[in-house]
């Protein structure tokens, strides 16, 4: 290969000022590895904050709302011409949930993009354990595909999450509830709905969520025996929660499916809005501090290449009075430029994998956290050295331009 | 009447700062190839701005400069570092040689940025001409370890790698003791009469300039005469 002269120019001035040369490609470095370290780290956060909502919330969950009451039935009743108005109307109670919910999951499994679709039933009880009362809600599943949504069994401190389905009475209650109630696997508790009689139900395992909130009101019982506890039969379903194959599809899924059952379908962006507003943030606050990293490098390349071309003015009235011309100029110094971005940016993006790497070794143990969650995305590489390269070229850009623009004559007469 | 390589047009030139001062004056010159022409005067005639309008370094005059028959005034500054690098050579007083660069590199460059030979043929060039000054035993030195004498040879060799037709030189032995002087001049000589190549030098030293082939005589932005050496 043919190495121009321009180039051979270049590099014959990086490698004839190692320590400059080496301490302009540090400061892209050290943005580039920061760049890479913090949008590792962010991803990784948003990553775990996003599965660990899919730990308590479906991508979709179907439900029956309330409705307040409209004039419908009074206009079918009165068939006179008068208008009918309901003064101060009130929410009607659907007291049955969702009517014909597995004709409606039998649809909803028809939809390509539906992973997986379980029924529950969701109660309001109170928690009775010798004299203390606790509010809560127990949720009514079948187990196995509830932990095949929801990782339940990593949440599980005692017991076995699968006696739910092999012993009778039997309760999986959060550890928050298990302190206050003072309970232990193998203990009694006694759970009353709003309707129906009390129950007493046995406690088989023990789990815990980073969420306290629910670790101290959730507790997981058979789906029939939620039903009994609602004194209601066997079709009764309050909730169908759906999770798909690409939950970013959620909120345009969730309509087609509300359209199909005429029910509520909620997807978990309106579930979770404040976690979407905190990614919306950190992101903000990411960009900003990368950016003032890069200005830094830009700024220190700027400085280098400008004293260089000070030091040099003498060489560069030689080089254009021997007929380099002001292009031929502009090229040796953005060259320069240009591969000291190349040499920190690929010299950052090992430390920055290094960095990401070390950093998702530390120990954290918060909850189930235990360790920094952190992603190893391939295109955080490349736009790092992207920005890289484009950083140092318009660093770069001016110094060269002025190069460039030398006059030899006054420079050589002095 | 033999090619001109070097024709200069009513040439005016000013100087604009701190008012407008002219440097040359309505200067007319006509330079034929292989003469050898050395210009001399007292400092401040414009001797050596005469020299640098003339290397098209200077575009900011009056008149017209043909070089080698093309005209050369109004060019872009693009294509008069074109017509530089290939017909023009230069030799300052002070060698400007690149430090960072060995001796060899030093002269190649400006026959790389030709690029009329290979990358091979150009070296083989330069290693011919640091021979033609005896300094080819220093051509992987850097420029800045040689002595002033073998900087101002190796800076001379620079000049004609790409065999300009023009060499100009401004004081060009200015800096060199009597032994040195003596070996460029036979160098400029052997140019212009063997390789027919013009040679136009700005210098003081009056041994120089009595042994050309031509004076030109300047003071206060004018020729005064043209001393013409009976061949």
């Amino acid at each position: 290969m043919k190495i121009s002269v321009n180039t051979e120019i270049a590099l014959t001035y990086l490698t004839s000022r190692k320590k400059q040369t080496v301490v302009a490609s540090m400061g892209v470095m050290f943005g580039i590895s920061m760049f890479i370290f913090m949008q590792s780290l962010m991803k990784g956060t948003n990553d775990y904050f996003e599965k660990m909502s899919f730990t308590n919330t479906p991508h979709i969950r179907l439900y029956s709302e309330n409705k307040v009451a409209d004039a419908h039935m009074l206009t079918s009743f009165l068939t006179d011409n008068s208008t009918k108005i309901l003064t101060n109307p009130k929410q009607l109670k659907q007291t049955q949930g969702l009517s014909n919910p597995y004709g409606i999951i039998n649809q909803i499994l028809k939809n390509a993009q539906v992973d997986a679709v379980t029924p529950q039933v969701t109660a309001n009880v109170i928690y009775t354990s010798g004299s203390v009362q606790l509010t809560g809600n127990v949720a009514g599943v079948n187990i196995n595909e509830e932990d095949k949504m929801f990782d339940v069994q990593g949440n599980m401190v005692k017991g076995n999450l699968h006696d739910l389905k092999r012993v009778n009475n039997s309760i999986l209650i959060g550890k928050g509830l298990a302190d206050k109630l003072s309970l232990h696997v193998g203990d009694n508790i006694t759970v009353r709905s709003g309707v129906g009689s009390p129950v007493v139900l046995r406690v088989i395992g023990i789990f815990a969520t980073t969420v306290k909130q629910i670790d101290e009101t959730k507790s997981y019982v058979n789906i029939i025996q939620a039903q009994n506890l609602m004194g209601k039969d066997r079709s009764y379903v309050t909730d169908i929660k759906i999770n798909l194959k690409n939950y970013n599809n959620a909120p345009q899924v969730a309509r087609e499916l509300e359209t199909i059952s005429g029910y509520k379908a909620e997807d978990w962006v309106q579930a979770n809005e404040q976690l979407k507003a905190a990614f919306k943030i950190r992101a903000i606050i990411l960009n900003s501090v990368i950016g003032v990293l890069l200005l830094v490098a830009g700024f220190g390349i700027y400085n280098i290449l400008n004293m260089t071309i000070y030091e040099k003015i003498k060489e560069i009235a030689i080089l254009k009075a021997q007929g380099f011309s002001g292009p031929a100029v502009t090229s040796i110094f953005l060259q320069q430029a240009i591969y000291i971005g190349l040499m920190g940016g690929l010299v950052g993006i090992m430390v920055g994998f290094g960095i990401t790497y070390m950093v998702s070794r530390i120990y954290i143990g918060a909850g189930t956290l235990k360790y920094l969650p952190m992603s190893f995305y391939i295109p955080h590489y490349i736009e790092a050295i992207t920005f890289g390269v484009l950083t140092t070229i318009a660093a770069g850009f001016f110094p060269a331009r002025k190069a460039s623009k030398v006059d030899p004559v006054n420079i050589i007469r002095g | 009447m033999a090619d001109s390589a070097l024709k200069a047009i009513n040439i005016t030139k000013f100087f604009h700062d701190p008012v407008d001062m002219p440097v040359l004056k309505n200067i007319n010159l006509d330079v034929h190839k292989g003469e050898f022409v050395s210009i001399v005067g007292k400092s401040g005639c414009g001797k050596s701005t005469l020299l640098y309008v003339l290397s098209t370094m200077d575009t900011d005059y009056q008149g017209s400069l043909e070089i080698n028959g093309v005209l050369a005034t109004g060019k872009s500054l693009n294509d008069l570092a074109r017509i530089r690098n290939a017909s023009i050579g230069f030799v300052f007083q002070f060698h400007y040689l690149l430090p960072d660069f060995t001796c060899l590199k030093n002269v190649m460059i400006p026959g790389l940025r030709l690029g009329k030979y290979s990358n091979k043929e150009v070296e083989a060039r330069a290693y011919e001409k640091l021979k033609m000054f005896g300094v080819e035993d220093q051509a992987l030195k850097n420029a800045n370890k040689l002595s002033g004498g073998q900087q101002q040879r190796v800076a001379i060799a620079r000049a004609l790698i790409n065999d300009p037709t023009i060499i100009m030189g401004d004081e060009p032995t200015g800096n060199l003791d009597s032994k040195n002087t003596e070996i460029v001049f036979d160098l400029f000589q052997k140019l212009s009469k063997e390789f027919g190549q013009t040679i136009v030098t700005v210098t003081h030293d009056e041994d120089f300039a009595q042994r050309s082939d031509r004076i030109i005589e300047m003071a206060d932005g004018e020729i005064l005469m043209h001393h013409h050496k009976n061949k």
